[in-house]
């Protein structure tokens, strides 16, 4: 017997061995098809043809740069509120209609759209084809819509520049957008079975009628629930995270509170000044129209904030005041090859230097990510923090914000959890967020990373500045980090 | 088999009855116990009350970065700093107030003459109180050092504090533990700790174990990936716990057992993703075989768990020859042969042998002159192997259980169950789960510096040193 399965495991190394062989000497010629194919037809030998292979892939590598011409948003509308009608498909057509008056481009260049979403609408889960054909593009315009709960703008800006730096599409439209006034209301899983044989018309006698409707108690059981953000792995509501963040880093309630002031009034000055402006297109919908970020309250004040009670616990220190609001919303970012770009005559605004996205236990601190995320962005771009003239953060909470603050200015938890020697560095606030973050501004999960991209590409030449690093957490502890460079 | 008394203390009116009327009935505490497979922070939220000395970076990186909240005697900066890191701020134990604590752990590596033992008594004497119910505690000593007479004493004293207190806090579920660590062995405080502190040691009290050598760098989840394990008597009880929780630290289990048993084993097996080896550990081409079947099948072995025994009690007079015989060859000679057949060429360095003894071969059993003989000899045959097997860094050690429930107790006369259940600190029987867990522990690369020891799995049992 034991020399029966003696064979067993070394026939399975052998063969896999072999398959792997197999998928490397397939997957190389594939990844740099166009490269290879001169080169693929003159040689036979299989050895000759890695070697080829190897040559061209770093050739292949010749900086193809993808570059951001410009980005466009709506407003950001509480929930509820002038957009409760427009869904995220809706919100999405709006964003895209304006960016493509804003950058006027012949449809047909446009390759494809990738769009983040968190809240999906389950009938058409793949908004950005949606809009796509709502907004009458071609039809060889296709469409990928991806999810990675808060970092899902970014996550689809970052795969439009690898999509056009692997040479795979030339002008690419990505952004995101999420309604939360249009959260489905999932009806209980218990319910949909205990109902299924009805509906596929399986019962038919009275009695196993009455026996499907006997597992429908108690009655509790079948209600709607409301929805919420909570982990599905450890069941925390998010704002009990953060609340557990401000706790353990010692965040006290003055400093969150201070720094949503601050959000507040920074993000105020902005659209008083007009900086938006550019970046922001009207929508219509059935509410009214809506021009400007209606969040912003620029006669708030630290002493207002304090007068707010704590949600997640008695003696709390979150509140409605220091968190980032439910908002409705879309964002949108224009992305082309540096070639493209200045052949349809576009000044490009800037290009990624670098991206991270890193994953944290979401049972530890859930939203610690982007202390994570943000050095190994630093270290793969090259760069220090004190290199960036601008840093961008997703503003979840205050608690969360300032316990990555903390993080990053931390030597000990370099030293632990980075494994180098000193901090990250420390934050300065004159060109931390600039104007504001999602605290003021809102919210709308998906569309924030575009907005962020946007709003960084243009501010480094309102300043003048190299470099910006962007920072975002989310749920399922997700860090994402980006280092964008002006072009 | 259920306990009947324990089924009882779980219910809070029938605690405060048997409380109030002062009736003569032991209430034990129901013990925490760990679930599923390692965890990246085993001490998570755990209030840990700490006083530190020599230990201080271990015990600050250990509990931070485990997941514990710390409450220290006095301020230090390897907790403020380690505190940061993992957001894990420490407080000291005065700011504390009413909460509770869930462990204490108690740096007694400064103890170098018995005056100095004052602090133990003022440390313990002042917090003790405010322990949680099942909660941990360990002390940290040092290795007894043979040239210093007068602080083997003042260290040796530490091992009977721990022992005596092991006996007060048990009924409330709480273990109390001694940790001896050895020079350059500071790297397998963190290991140990995560263990001695956590659920998973439950029915471990009143044991000292020592740190003789550094740990292995490994990983704290599933540390037992890409290795190979066999569990001799794997189909049933206490082998089938140890095969399942191995296999569930990622080690690939081959599961031992006599080919009458092949339907449990097959189903062991199964369960856990493991494989069967069906031989009779006496047969006396038993060691060949299997070392053959560990070559082929996986080229080697690296945990090596002698589990498989009997007992057949009769008082000497009337025992008969077979009984003696069959105890001893299956108990104690089958393990030193199988042992001999793997140790070249098919143990593999870093290896690990874990025998089970029992407290019977500690403290002797009437009716047992044969399995106390097998299972006193599984000590001593540990304890002189580690040495030589130490330059290939592969550690023996023995495991004695006390009573645990299972199919060979539940056949035991109910007087003598009930009896044996509560003759221990906790009051109560253990769980193979609880032996499977201090097994489990000895074959991590964390357990390195255990070799040559016996660790009693007993809820401290009163019988026996």
């Amino acid at each position: 017997m034991a020399t029966k399965k003696a064979r067993q495991p070394r026939k399975t190394t052998a063969t896999r061995k072999v398959t792997k062989k197999a998928r490397r000497s397939k997957a190389v010629p594939e990844t740099t098809r166009s490269a290879t194919v001169k080169k693929k037809s003159t040689v036979s030998t299989s050895s000759a043809k890695k070697s080829a292979a190897k040559k061209s892939t770093k050739k292949s590598r010749t900086p193809r740069r993808a570059v951001v011409v410009g980005g466009i948003r709506t407003p950001f509308v509480k929930a509820f509120g002038k957009l409760m009608t427009l869904d995220a498909i809706a919100l999405g057509d709006a964003a895209v209609g304006g960016l493509l008056r804003a950058f006027p481009i012949e449809r047909a260049e446009i390759d494809s759209i990738i769009w983040g979403g968190v809240i999906l609408p389950s009938g058409a889960p793949n908004v950005a084809r949606e809009i796509a054909l709502d907004l009458r593009l071609p039809s060889s315009v296709e469409g990928m819509t991806v999810t990675r709960a808060c970092a899902s703008g970014l996550q689809a800006v970052t795969l439009a520049a690898a999509a056009i730096e692997r040479g795979e599409a030339d002008v690419v439209i990505a952004g995101g957008a999420d309604s939360t006034s249009n959260a489905e209301i999932k009806l209980p899983q218990h319910l949909v079975h205990a109902l299924a044989p009805l509906a596929l018309g399986k019962a038919k006698s009275a009695r196993s009628i009455l026996s499907v409707l006997s597992q429908l108690t108690p009655i509790t059981e079948l209600l709607p629930r409301k929805p919420e953000i909570a982990e599905r792995s450890t069941g925390q509501v998010m704002g009990e995270a953060a609340e557990e963040m401000a706790r353990r880093n010692g965040v006290l309630r003055e400093a969150q509170d201070a720094f949503a002031a601050r959000s507040h009034a920074r993000a105020s000055a902005a659209i008083a000044s007009g900086r938006f402006d550019r970046e922001i297109t009207p929508v219509d919908s059935a509410g009214g129209t809506a021009f400007v970020d209606d969040i912003v309250r620029g006669d708030t004040s630290e002493e207002k904030l304090a007068r707010l009670r704590p949600v997640f616990a008695k003696d709390g220190s979150v509140t409605a005041g220091n968190a980032s609001p439910l908002t409705d919303g879309a964002a949108a970012v224009l992305l082309m090859s540096e070639e493209k770009a200045r052949a349809l005559g576009f000044a490009p605004l800037a290009a990624f230097r670098s991206w991270s996205y890193v994953g944290v236990d979401p049972a530890d601190q859930l939203l610690i990510g982007p202390a994570l995320a943000i050095p190994r962005a630093l270290d793969r771009a090259g760069v220090k923090l004190a290199d960036c003239g601008l840093v961008d953060m997703h503003e979840a909470f205050a608690a969360q914000v300032l316990s990555v603050e903390k993080a990053l200015g931390s030597d000990a938890f370099a030293k632990a959890r980075l494994g180098r020697d000193e901090a990250v560095g420390q934050l300065d606030p004159e060109r931390f967020n600039v104007h504001g973050g999602s605290i003021a501004i809102g919210h709308p999960f998906a569309a924030t990373g575009a907005r962020m991209v946007t709003t960084m590409a243009n501010e480094l030449h309102e300043r003048d500045e190299e470099l910006a690093l962007l920072g975002i957490c989310a749920a399922g502890g997700i860090g994402a980090a980006a280092v964008l460079e002006r072009v | 088999m259920t306990d009947f008394l324990l089924e009882l203390s779980r219910n809070p009116r029938a605690r405060s009855v048997v409380r109030t009327l002062g009736l003569p009935i032991p209430m034990p505490t129901e013990l925490k116990r760990g679930r599923g497979g390692m965890r990246a922070r085993p001490l998570e939220d755990m209030g840990v009350l700490v006083r530190a000395a020599r230990f201080e970076l271990e015990l600050a990186d250990t509990l931070a970065s485990s997941g514990a909240e710390t409450f220290l005697a006095e301020e230090s900066v390897s907790f403020t700093s380690a505190g940061e890191a993992y957001a894990r701020p420490s407080r000291t134990i005065a700011t504390m107030g009413d909460a509770r604590a869930n462990a204490i752990v108690f740096d007694a590596s400064f103890v170098s003459t018995v005056s100095e033992l004052s602090v133990v008594y003022e440390f313990f004497h002042a917090h003790v109180k405010k322990l949680s119910r099942c909660a941990r505690v360990v002390v940290l000593g040092l290795e007894i050092d043979p040239d210093s007479p007068s602080a083997a004493a003042a260290q040796g004293a530490l091992e009977g504090f721990c022992r005596s207190l092991a006996k007060e806090l048990g009924r409330h579920g709480t273990s109390v533990n001694l940790l001896r660590v050895g020079p350059g062995a500071e790297s397998s405080i963190k290991p140990a700790l995560r263990f001695f502190l956590s659920p998973r040691s439950a029915f471990i009290t009143g044991q000292p174990v020592g740190l003789g050598r550094p740990a292995e760098p490994a990983s704290f989840t599933r540390p037992l990936e890409g290795k190979v394990a066999l569990v001799t008597g794997g189909a049933r009880g206490i082998g089938k716990a140890t095969a399942a929780r191995l296999a569930e630290e990622g080690a690939t289990v081959v599961v031992l057992d006599r080919p009458a048993d092949d339907e449990a084993a097959s189903k062991t097996a199964r369960e856990i993703g493991g494989e069967v080896l069906l031989a009779d550990v006496t047969d006396k081409d038993a060691p060949k075989e299997i070392r053959a079947a560990l070559l082929a099948r996986h080229g080697g072995v690296d945990i090596v768990v002698h589990n498989a025994g009997v007992t057949r009690d009769k008082t000497i007079a009337k025992m008969s020859r077979e009984q003696w015989d069959m105890t001893l060859d299956v108990n104690l000679h089958a393990v030193t042969k199988i042992n001999a057949a793997l140790m070249a060429g098919c143990l593999r360095d870093r290896g690990r042998v874990i025998l089970l003894s029992s407290v019977a071969g500690i403290a002797g059993n009437m009716g047992q002159t044969n399995y106390g003989s097998a299972k006193a000899g599984l000590i001593h045959y540990a304890r002189a192997s580690a040495q030589g097997l130490a330059e290939r860094d592969i550690t023996i050690n023995a495991v004695a259980p006390g009573f645990i429930e299972t199919r060979m107790t539940a056949a035991m006369p109910a007087m003598i169950r009930e009896g044996a259940r509560r003759l221990s600190a906790l009051g109560q029987g253990g769980q193979p789960i609880d032996v499977a867990e201090a097994i489990t522990f000895l074959a991590t690369p964390g357990a390195a510096g255990i070799s040559g020891q016996l660790l009693r799995v007993c809820g401290g049992a009163l019988v026996g040193a």
